[in-house]
C-alpha cells in the first residue's frame, strides 16, 4: 500500500517537475537576448568592444554607452519622443478609424458592402515597398513629407486593412441581440457603441492597437525615405546610423544600448495592455 | 380589460420583394396575455419584432395603447422585451443590467435604487445583483432578462422564446412564474413560442401564425376546440390531430377509407363526390367501439398513463390513437374505433372548416 503510494507520489513530482523544468528552460530561451543586450548596455566604453563573454559589466556598471548613443543625431531623448509620438499617434488614429469602419461593415448594410471589404482586404497583398515612390511624391504635394503627421498618415493606412478585418471579426462575434437590447433601453448610435459594444470588443481593440504601435515603433523603411531631416527620425533610423558607426569603427556599446531603448518600451505596452486579453469576456451574455 | 392594448392594422413587411408579413390585422386587449404560435419561419418573430421596432413596417400601423408607434424608437413605444438568448450586457453587474435603461432615460438615481430593488424582489434575485451574467446559472440569467424588462415599467412585455433556452425542469417552473408576473404586474404581454405547453397554459389569446398570416385567433380552448382550419387544427394538440382523406357522401355522410361514417354538419357548399379532410384527435377515438372505423395497430407506444397506437387504416392512411383503459391490444390487431359526434372535424380541399 505505502509503496503504492510513494510512487504514485514520485511520479507527481517527476511530472511537475518536468512540467516546470521545460517552462523555465523555454523562458530562458526567450529572456536571455533581452538580458544579454541589457547586461551588455551597462559595459565600460573600452569593454564594449570586447567579445561578449561574458556578456554581463566586469569592469563595474557604466552608463558610457547609453552617453555614446545620446551623441547621434539630435540627441536619444529627441529621437525616442519622435517614435513615440509616431507609434502612439498611430495606434489611436488606427483604433478609431477601425473601430467605425468594423462597427459599419459588421452591422449596417449598404451597396458594394462585400466588394468594398474585400478590396481593403485585398490591399494587404500590395508589397508596400512598391508603392512607396508615389506615397511620397502624394505627400510631398500634401506639404506633408519629411513630417512626423506624414509619417503617421502612412502607417496608419498601412495598418488600416489588418485592423478593420479585426475589428469587423470583433464585432461579428458580439450578439445581435445585445445591441437590440441596448436599443429598446434607449442607447442609441455613440451612446451605444461607447457603453454597451466598446467594453465588448476590447479584446479586438487591444490586438489592434498592440499592431499598430510595435509595427509603427519598429518600422524602417518607410521612416527612412519619407523622413529626411535629422532630428525628426525615429529611433529604428538612429540605430541604423549608430550600427553605420563613426569612421568605419561601430560603437557596440552605443548598438545595445540602441536596442535597450527600442524593446523596453515594446515591452511595457505589451504588459500594460495584454490583460484586456481576457478569456470568456462575453460569457454571460447569450445562452 | 379595455380594447386598446396593441392594434396591428393591415401590417406588412416585406425584404426586398419578397413579402413575409402579409397584412396582419390583430387586436390585443389592454392586460391580456397573447401568445404567437406557429412553425418555424411562419412570422411569428418577425411580428413581435416589429411591435418592438427592431424591425421596419413596410406597410400598416401599429398602434400601443391608441398612439401610433409604427415610426417610434424602441426606446420610445413603451415596450420591454425578453430574447430567448437573455441578451445581458456581459460587461455589467446585474444591478446595472437592469438600471441600464433607466440610465440612459436619465431617471433620478434613488428612483433607479428603487425599481431595481422592487424588480429584485419581484424575481428573487436580490443576492445575484453584485454578480456578472457570467457566474449566472441560466435560470438566473432569464431572470435577470425579465428584471430588466419589469424596471422599465412598460406598457407591453414581449417574450421571443424566453425558455427554450432552459432545461424541460426548469421551463415548467418559469412557466408558472411568468403566469404568476403577469397576473401581479397586470401587463399586456405578447408571447412568441413553438412550444404549444406554453401557449396552451399562458395564453388568453392564442394567435396561430402560418406564412405571415394569422390563421386563428382565440382562447386556447376555442382553437383547440373549435379551429378554423386544417392548419390549426393539426399545429394545436399534442399528438397531432388526424387529418384523413375522405370523399362527401351528402346528407352528413363521409366515406373514409371505403367505411360511411357520419359527419355532423349540413354539407353547405359541398357536392356529394367532393373530396374533403375528416379530422379527429386521437386522445378522441374510442377504441373497441361498436360500429366505427378499422384500423390495424402498427405500433404501440407505451407511455405509463395512456398508450399511443400507431395504426393504419385499410386504405393504408395513418392514425394515431390515443388509448388510456381498457382490454390490452397488441401491435396487428385490428381495432374498431368510434369518436363522438362533437369531435368530428370536416374541412374542405382548401383546408378551410365546414361546420
Amino acid at each position: 500500500m505505502t509503496g503504492k503510494k510513494e510512487a504514485r507520489a514520485r511520479r507527481a513530482l517527476l511530472g511537475a517537475g518536468g512540467y516546470h523544468g521545460t517552462g523555465i528552460l523555454l523562458a530562458i530561451f526567450f529572456l536571455a537576448p533581452f538580458a544579454i543586450t541589457i547586461l551588455s548596455s551597462f559595459r565600460h566604453g573600452t569593454e564594449a568592444r570586447l567579445p561578449p563573454i561574458p556578456p554581463w559589466p566586469t569592469t563595474g556598471f557604466s552608463l558610457d554607452a547609453y552617453r555614446g548613443l545620446d551623441s547621434f543625431g539630435a540627441g536619444v531623448w529627441q529621437h525616442t519622443l519622435n517614435s513615440a509620438a509616431v507609434a502612439i499617434g498611430t495606434a489611436l488614429l488606427t483604433v478609431v478609424v477601425s473601430l467605425l469602419a468594423g462597427y459599419g461593415f459588421s452591422r449596417y448594410r449598404f451597396m458594394f458592402k462585400n466588394a468594398l471589404f474585400v478590396l481593403i482586404i485585398a490591399t494587404l497583398m500590395i508589397p508596400f515597398q512598391s508603392i512607396l515612390t508615389p506615397l511620397f511624391i502624394i505627400l510631398a504635394k500634401l506639404g506633408l513629407n519629411n513630417s512626423l503627421i506624414g509619417l503617421t498618415l502612412v502607417y496608419v493606412t498601412l495598418q488600416l486593412p489588418f485592423s478593420v478585418f479585426m475589428m469587423r471579426n470583433a464585432f461579428d462575434a458580439v450578439p445581435k441581440e445585445i445591441e437590440e437590447a441596448a436599443r429598446i433601453d434607449g442607447a442609441r448610435d455613440l451612446k451605444l457603441l461607447v457603453r454597451v459594444l466598446l467594453p465588448l470588443v476590447l479584446p479586438g481593440i487591444v490586438t489592434v492597437a498592440i499592431f499598430a504601435f510595435l509595427n509603427s515603433w519598429n518600422e524602417f523603411l518607410a521612416a527612412l525615405v519619407l523622413l529626411s531631416d535629422n532630428s525628426k527620425f525615429t529611433l529604428p533610423i538612429l540605430i541604423s546610423a549608430v550600427r553605420a558607426g563613426r569612421l568605419g569603427a561601430i560603437d557596440w556599446g552605443a548598438v545595445q544600448a540602441g536596442v535597450t531603448v527600442m524593446s523596453v518600451p515594446c515591452l511595457f505596452v505589451f504588459l500594460l495592455l495584454q490583460r484586456y486579453y481576457m478569456r470568456g469576456l462575453m460569457a454571460g451574455a447569450v445562452k | 380589460m379595455s380594447d386598446n392594448g396593441v392594434q396591428l392594422i393591415e401590417v406588412r413587411k416585406s425584404y426586398g420583394s419578397m413579402e413575409v408579413i402579409h397584412g396582419v390585422n390583430l387586436s390585443i386587449p389592454d392586460g391580456a396575455f397573447v401568445v404567437f404560435v406557429g412553425p418555424s419561419g411562419c412570422g411569428k418573430s418577425t411580428l413581435l419584432r416589429m411591435i418592438a421596432g427592431l424591425e421596419e413596417v413596410t406597410d400598416g400601423e401599429i398602434a400601443i395603447k391608441g398612439r401610433d408607434v409604427t415610426d417610434v424608437d424602441p426606446s420610445q413605444r413603451g415596450i420591454a422585451m425578453v430574447f430567448q438568448s437573455y441578451a445581458l450586457y456581459p460587461h455589467m453587474t446585474v444591478r446595472d443590467n437592469l438600471a441600464f435603461g433607466l440610465k440612459m432615460q436619465r431617471t433620478d438615481k434613488a428612483v433607479i435604487d428603487e425599481r431595481v430593488a422592487a424588480a429584485a424582489a419581484i424575481l428573487k434575485i436580490e443576492q445575484l445583483l453584485d454578480r456578472r451574467p457570467g457566474q449566472l446559472s441560466g435560470g438566473q440569467r432569464q431572470r435577470v432578462a425579465i428584471g430588466r424588462a419589469i424596471v422599465r415599467q412598460p406598457e407591453v412585455f414581449l417574450f421571443d422564446e424566453p425558455l427554450s433556452n432552459l432545461d424541460a425542469e426548469l421551463r415548467v417552473s418559469m412557466r408558472v412564474e411568468i403566469a404568476r408576473l403577469h397576473r401581479e404586474l397586470g401587463n399586456t404581454m405578447i408571447y412568441v413560442t413553438h412550444d404549444q405547453t406554453e401557449a396552451m397554459t399562458l395564453a388568453d389569446v392564442i394567435v396561430v401564425l402560418r406564412d405571415g398570416r394569422v390563421e386563428q385567433a382565440g382562447p386556447p380552448r376555442t382553437v383547440y376546440e373549435d379551429p378554423d382550419n386544417a392548419f390549426v387544427a393539426g399545429f394545436i394538440g399534442s399528438p397531432r390531430m388526424n387529418l384523413l382523406d375522405a370523399v362527401w357522401r351528402g346528407n352528413g355522410k363521409v366515406e373514409i377509407a371505403g367505411q360511411v361514417e357520419a359527419a355532423p354538419i349540413s354539407g353547405a357548399g359541398l357536392v356529394p363526390g367532393d373530396k374533403v379532410t375528416f379530422g379527429l384527435r386521437p386522445e378522441h377515438l374510442i377504441v373497441g367501439a361498436t360500429d366505427g372505423i378499422m384500423a390495424r395497430v402498427d405500433v404501440l407506444e407505451y407511455l405509463g398513463g395512456t398508450r399511443y397506437l400507431y395504426c393504419q387504416l385499410t386504405d393504408g392512411q395513418p392514425l394515431i390513437v390515443e388509448y388510456r383503459d381498457g382490454p390490452d391490444v397488441r401491435s396487428g390487431d385490428t381495432i374498431t374505433l368510434g369518436c363522438p359526434e362533437n369531435r368530428r372535424y370536416i374541412f374542405n380541399e382548401s383546408g378551410a372548416r365546414i361546420r
